[in-house]
């Protein structure tokens, strides 16, 4: 190919890290094989993103990921006409490349986008397949190999930040949890490098602080932070020091639960 | 972990919330704390962990022993779940074997929690060339069961250790606590040692007196000391937040009648009106007009209530009061907006750009406005919540426990702590009614009081009684919110059932006039929204509010987010 492909630098190269938890991987090959719109739902940090890499790499397909933010429109998401020195250009947002050439396009926390902006996806998430160019007169037709799939954290999302139903019903769900004890060792042990005994320690100290969701702590501290905690403890820092760094300080400034945390740690350590 | 030496005590009132997470965090179960005052040890009754307000030990005090009290507590409450019977054993046996339970619990607890040990361990003091008298050898024997290394010549705690270490693939079972304490109980008896349980206090100090773990007799003879189970002060602090272990536990424990630490009272309001009767007109659908100043509105001072049910109720939905005020939080600060068309501004409005240089290549004067900047959009909301106070809010929900208005009033509560701490304007009213010349209206905050301790308290006393007359309430309602200077403005009217009065039979009487009422309002400038709790309301909702403008409750325990909602709902449009 001489021609760099438009969407070429979209494609992953090396195999991402997963560990399967339950059977998301067949289901979402079964999903993608008839181009099924879907949606990972789980809290942050629990591995949605690194899920769908995996995907996009096992699949051969690139990935083009979008971060949703409340001030995003739908020009953001399909694209917007620019001033040049001749008068206007077209300029394709990342959906629309995408959606012309066949990549999976992946919303990321999707209810963070105001409600107006969600709604462009809806002729793109049912049987037409087809995004409409409303400022540019076009209406393009999906590629065969575009999917399109979104994330949402049910755990904080609020009753105002929600999804319309009319949204929800176009897309096929994948839960997403914290992963089963064994599981999560593994992925700390092979994340951080830390031993397995240590990424167990780290394990149990990551169980009984998520007791404390919704008593203290709006979110139970994720897997991609006892990976962090893990990673410190490689690099020689000092368990107890690693885990205050890693676990406590990021989600909490309440005293009392900083210290019911840290005696939590120090149980383990 | 060697405890924290203080000189200063660590009152276990200011630790408490620590400790509950503590023991929520390692055993993911609500714990309930309360403190027991003065008292030299630990109890644990009904459930409820009693924590003395100061503990002293030699090795250090403050929040290690506290911490250290409280996980041996909860370690019980977990692994101890029989009783063990009487029956005949002397007192030195039954002082043995709750040793031995003791040690059970707590090798169980330290097995899964490696740290509970090295937490308990400091607290051993016990030295094997003490005086060999019961209580030194129980306590060495108690040092001997958690301590490895302590060495011990005494035959008696050298058999102790043994028996345990050999019960040691047993330890799920209770039952071996009593095999090894009667048995070592006896030992002691027959060493002739003297034991006086009435002066007894378990060692070591964060030990709780183990009265839990026995199943007195009808009459106990010889009552432990420490033992009693005083009737629980009211105003103690229950930390249980988990609903469905409470429902099953209010059941059963003397606990539940603490629910509700400020029972409605029977005291009737203020009869004197404190302000001069208004009078509004009323619709009659049979003969199609008003009938002028046919209603008297009455406003009644309302009664105080203890805050500490108020305080109750948002420790008990601690989960929802935090969701709830981060809800309105963000939707308060968080409506970020594109401002666009703006003279001025950090970014270039394309849109507004490329209509200005159509313009100037058409010959037209362009517009100046060609800038953007991120700004926010104020909202400017006056709320007026309107509680319906009739007798019928009186019943129970099924299946809760709970009454209408208890669960009217949590929901309240909840919400009205979210929307203060955001600093919105917001007013709590309530009515009800006894025929056309008595409407009675309640303030319990106004617009421009501050949410606290006054507002709490008259919302900790609202009771139901009499009848609901919808129409007069929410033209008097709509008539305080025209005084307001507002944008938009909302009154939220939470009820029970359709509207009824002790002079009207005709049942749509008053639901014909509730519904020109919010007619009126709405002419008036102010919506009006209804929260039925009547799952047969849809019969009459629709035609007094309007489509859309209600919301029947199906399932009354989610109300304090559905309000939240109907608030946010409004307050983000």
């Amino acid at each position: 190919m001489s021609q760099p492909h438009p969407i070429g630098q979209y494609l992953i190269r090396a195999e991402p890290y997963y560990r399967p938890t339950g059977d998301e991987v067949e289901l979402y090959r079964a999903a993608y094989a008839v181009r099924m719109p879907m949606m990972l739902k789980g809290p942050t940090g629990c591995g949605k993103t690194r899920f769908v890499e995996y995907m996009a790499w096992h699949l051969g397909r690139p990935l083009i990921t979008i971060a949703c933010h409340e001030d995003m429109t739908a020009s953001d998401l399909v694209g917007r006409h620019l001033l040049d020195a001749s008068g206007t250009r077209w300029q394709d947002g990342p959906l629309t490349l995408a959606v012309r050439f066949g990549a999976i396009c992946y919303l990321d926390e999707i209810v963070e986008a105001r409600q107006d902006t969600t709604v462009v996806l809806h002729p793109l998430a049912d049987a037409r397949r087809m995004l409409p160019l409303e400022k540019k007169g076009e209406l393009v037709e999906a590629h065969t190999d575009f999917q399109l799939v979104i994330s949402y954290n049910p755990g904080y999302q609020s009753i105002i930040k929600d999804l319309k139903q009319s949204t929800k019903q176009r897309f096929g769900a994948l839960d997403f949890g914290w992963p089963p004890r064994d599981a999560e060792i593994e992925i700390v042990v092979h994340e951080s490098g830390v031993t397995a005994d240590l990424a167990g320690r780290l394990v149990s100290v990551g169980e009984r602080a998520r007791n404390l969701k919704g008593h203290g702590l709006d979110e139970g501290l994720s897997t991609r932070m006892l990976v962090y905690a893990g990673a410190l403890i490689a690099q020689g820092v000092e368990p107890l020091a690693a885990c205050r760094a890693a676990l406590v300080g990021p989600v909490t400034d309440d005293p009392d639960i900083r210290d019911a945390l840290d005696a939590v740690i120090k149980t383990f350590f | 972990m060697a405890p924290t030496v203080s000189s200063a005590t660590v009152p276990f009132s200011a630790i408490e919330r620590r400790l509950a997470c503590y023991l929520r965090a390692l055993w993911g179960r609500p714990p309930v704390l309360r403190d027991a005052g003065r008292r030299a040890r630990v109890s644990i009754v009904a459930g409820a962990i009693r924590m003395p307000d100061v503990l002293r030990a030699e090795t250090g005090e403050g929040i290690a022993l506290h911490r250290a009290a409280a996980a041996h507590a909860a370690a019980h409450l977990v692994h101890s779940a029989h009783r063990f019977p009487l029956a005949k054993l002397r007192p030195i046996q039954v002082a043995i074997v709750s040793l031995i339970e003791d040690a059970r619990i707590e090798r169980l607890a330290w097995q899964d929690l490696p740290g509970l040990r090295r937490l308990w361990l400091p607290f051993h003091v016990a030295r094997p060339e003490a005086i060999p008298n019961a209580t030194s050898l129980m306590a060495r024997l108690a040092r001997a069961l958690i301590d490895p290394d302590y060495q011990d010549l005494d035959g008696w705690v050298a058999k102790g250790r043994e028996l345990f270490e050999a019960h040691r693939a047993r330890l799920d079972d209770p039952s071996i606590s009593r095999e090894i304490g009667t048995l070592l109980g006896n030992d002691l008896g027959q060493m002739r040692m003297q034991f006086d349980y009435g002066r007894y206090l378990v060692e070591p100090v964060y030990r709780d007196d183990n009265a839990f773990l026995w199943e007195f007799p009808e009459n106990p003879s010889t009552p432990l000391p420490e033992s009693e189970p005083e009737a629980v002060q009211a105003g103690t602090v229950t930390l249980e937040t988990d609903s469905t272990i409470e429902g099953d536990r209010a059941d059963q424990s003397p606990d539940g009648a603490l629910r509700e630490i400020s029972p409605p009272q029977a005291v009737p309001a203020t009869e004197v009106p404190d302000a001069p009767p208004h009078r509004y007109p009323e619709w009659d659908y049979v003969i199609g007009v008003h009938r002028p100043a046919w209603c008297t509105v009455r406003e009644r001072r309302p009664e105080s209530g203890d805050t500490r049910a108020i305080d109750e109720i948002l420790s008990r939905h601690e989960e929802v009061v935090a969701r709830v005020t981060r809800l309105v939080r963000s939707a308060q600060v968080g409506h970020a907006a594109r401002l666009r068309r703006q003279v001025e501004g950090n970014d270039l409005d394309l849109d507004a750009a490329i209509v200005a240089m159509a313009d100037v290549r058409a010959g037209r004067t362009p517009s100046q406005r060609v800038y953007q900047r991120p700004g926010r959009i104020r909202r400017d909301l006056a709320v007026l919540w309107l509680l319906d106070l009739s007798r019928s809010t009186n019943d129970v929900v099924p299946g809760t426990g709970e009454t209408i208005l208890a669960l009217a009033r949590a929901a309240t509560a909840v919400v009205a702590e979210a929307i203060a701490a955001a600093d919105d304007s917001f007013a709590l009213h309530g009515f009800d009614s006894s025929g056309r010349e008595d409407v009675g209206y309640y303030r319990f905050k106004d617009f421009d009081e501050p949410y606290a301790e006054a507002a709490r308290a008259r919302l900790a006393a609202i009771t139901g009684r009499r009848s609901t007359r919808m129409g007069a309430a929410l033209r008097h309602a709509g008539h305080l919110l025209s005084e307001r200077r507002a944008a938009r403005k909302l009154i939220v009217l939470v009820t029970d059932g359709a509207p009824h009065d002790i002079d009207v039979h005709d049942r749509w009487y008053l639901a014909l006039d509730a519904k020109r009422a919010v007619e009126e309002q709405r002419r008036a400038g102010s919506a009006t929204f209804c929260v039925s709790l009547d799952p047969g309301a849809d019969a009459y909702v629709t035609r007094i509010f309007g489509a859309g403008n209600y919301l029947v409750l199906d399932h009354l325990r989610r109300l304090p987010e559905k309000l939240a909602l109907v608030y946010l709902r409004w307050a983000a449009a």
